[in-house]
């Protein structure tokens, strides 16, 4: 491979494409995914309830509760709330916004345009502007420096105003802190810590009523 | 405590950090606000627009084209985490998300300190396995700003190839340790984890990333947009940065806190200074680590389970340092009653945030991306409080 005809050695790898989400998950990973399991009651940051039920959107998947709870390999860990689907119709455009991430859910909502997922085949798309946005991402805990920059980018945004919230943090504040949004106005809550590209692509599809 | 010899690694806020020895901090000078000259204006760049990975807000001098002056705010995410009056193995659940992408390197530095601390000592198995974690995150992290690197320059087959790579290691990562990132995985004073036949898994893409590497080096286009820019030979360098403008240092042949004189390890030195040599000496580490991953499997004794060690004492400080993909990771405890007490963390980010802004005064606009992108830089470390 001296050559530098990129466009050659691109046809030459052939299709890294998956058939997600028409076939399952071709590499699922376990954590995170669905937790199944009973009889646990010191989760860190209270992803299991009284009665003992499992909260995805608080779990930061640490292992404490295995083996009483498992990981299922299951990818489902979103919730959609408050939102009509016919509010969308076309492609969608994400704003995404790190009000105070580690770092780990700003590179899974990357890798969904990773070859092996591809999510513009799925008309998802990524914007520079919230003027240009169907939804603003949000990732990470609530943070003084930027809470301004939030709400500057909820007002610059057309209507409908899709607002997700990804991952632990930005569902519950996680481990970390307190969560950045009004849990009333989110309309799709995205588990996980941080949530898989396979997650990510069918939480906006479900979103979306695909 | 003593006086700093050898090269001055960075800053903590109690402490000064030398490759041997810990000295006091004596703040360092501030910069006095640059005034602008003729024609010049002065525009925001961020902290939340396309082209930024994370909130960072840069404010740039400019008569037009010309960057005659740069300011970097990483602080709008900062996140304030509370470690104190933790106990150890909790406060290692926060510890290994101050950079959830670099995780490895900062849930293992803390670890080691702990460890250190407590006076508990690890079998060599369970530190070749540590050293595997690192180095895998290395590699991910090298792809990762190569990819970022071939985006900048509009290379979309290679930068996909690249992504496609990244993909597979963050597979491989995934099925050793059963997370993506590596979070939950750390154990003070033993390790779950396996990494047996973990070489042989990243072979072929070790292979695949060289056909891709080699046909770079032959795009003078893409080479141009990263020669010259961004030339920094500060004293205060580390990581590649340092690396590249022909400094040895390496946390894996100056500190002791992992045995990397083990695996006969040896630094990636070469002597652009600038994002190329940024550039070179990410590539050539991945191959470099790829070597490490091989050596430390063959003395990691297999599948086994690793027990844990128990600490013989319930009080004491500790420290450690390590090679992040960054470069120095330093860590500083003190533990009460098996409780932390205190913690101190240098993390990488903030050296490279100054190496940045030294060397982007007289770049122009186009070479932003390339300066920006070769350094690697992650926001979550630096903008963090610690209490």
């Amino acid at each position: 491979m001296t050559s530098n005809l990129w466009f050659l050695k691109g046809i030459k790898k052939g299709v890294l494409t998956e058939k997600f989400p028409a076939e399952p998950p071709e590499e699922p990973p376990l954590r995170p995914s669905v937790m199944e399991g009973a009889e646990y009651s010191e989760c860190p940051v209270e992803a299991i309830d009284a009665e003992g039920k499992w909260i995805a959107g608080r779990c930061i998947f640490c292992r404490r509760c295995e083996p009483h709870f498992m990981p299922t390999g299951n990818q489902d860990l979103s919730e959609v709330r408050n939102f009509s689907p016919d509010a969308i119709r076309k492609s969608f455009y994400i704003y995404p916004l790190d009000s105070g991430s580690c770092g780990a859910c700003n590179m899974e909502l990357l890798s969904i345009f990773n070859p092996q997922y591809d999510a513009n085949r799925l008309r998802i798309f990524m914007t520079n502007s919230p003027r240009h946005a169907d939804a603003l991402l949000v990732m990470g805990v609530r943070t003084e420096g930027m809470e301004n920059v939030l709400r500057e980018a909820l007002d610059a945004m057309p209507g409908p105003k899709v607002i997700i919230a990804m991952g632990a943090c930005a569902i519950s504040g996680g481990i970390i802190g307190t969560m950045p949004l009004d849990k009333e106005k989110v309309a799709l809550e995205i588990a996980g810590c941080p949530p898989s590209p396979y997650t990510i692509i069918s939480a906006i599809m479900k979103l979306r009523g695909d | 405590m003593g006086k700093g010899e050898g090269r001055f690694i960075g800053r903590t806020a109690s402490f000064e950090v030398y490759p041997s020895v810990l000295a006091p901090a004596v703040p360092g000078a501030v910069e006095p606000e640059r005034k602008l000259g003729p024609s010049e204006m002065r525009f925001n760049y961020g902290p939340s627009t396309g082209g930024l990975m994370e909130s960072v807000n840069f404010s740039i001098d400019s008569p037009g084209e010309l960057i005659t002056g740069i300011e970097v705010n990483p602080y709008y995410k900062t996140r304030k985490l509370r470690i104190s009056g933790q106990k150890p193995e909790d406060a290692l659940l926060i510890m290994e998300r101050i950079n959830g992408f670099h995780s490895a390197s900062n849930s293992i530095s803390y670890i080691l300190a702990v460890e250190d601390a407590l006076g508990i000592t690890v079998p060599e198995p369970v530190s070749m396995r540590r050293i595997i974690q690192i180095e895998l995150e290395r590699i991910r992290s090298n792809l990762t700003v190569m990819e970022r690197l071939c985006s900048a320059a509009g290379f979309g087959v290679p930068h996909n190839m690249l992504a496609a790579l990244r993909e597979k290691v963050s597979r491989i990562i995934g099925n050793a340790t059963g997370h993506r990132y590596m979070f939950g995985t750390g154990k003070i004073g033993g390790t779950d984890l396996s990494f047996s036949g973990i070489a042989h898994k990243l072979e072929p893409l070790i292979d695949e990333f060289r056909e891709i590497n080699e046909s770079l080096l032959q795009s003078k286009i893409f080479i141009n947009r990263l020669q010259g820019n961004g030339k920094v030979t500060d004293k205060g360098l580390i990581g590649p940065a340092a690396r590249s403008a022909g400094l040895r240092f390496d946390a894996r042949s100056d500190s002791q806190s992992l045995p990397y004189e083990r695996l006969n390890f040896q630094p990636i030195v070469r002597n652009e200074a600038d994002a190329f040599g940024r550039f070179m000496v990410r590539a050539e580490e991945i191959f470099s680590s790829m070597g490490l991953i091989e050596r430390a499997e063959e003395l990691s004794e297999g599948s086994e389970r690793i027990e844990v060690v128990s600490p013989e004492i319930a009080d004491g400080t500790g420290a450690a340092r390590v090679e992040s993909p960054q470069g120095d990771l330093f860590v500083f405890t003190e533990i009460g009653n098996f409780v932390i007490r205190h913690i101190e963390l240098m993390s990488p980010g903030k050296s490279n945030l100054e190496a940045f802004r030294h060397g982007s005064v007289g770049t122009i606009f186009t070479d932003f991306p390339f300066n920006w992108e070769s350094f690697g830089i992650w926001i979550s470390e630096v903008g963090v409080e610690i209490e």
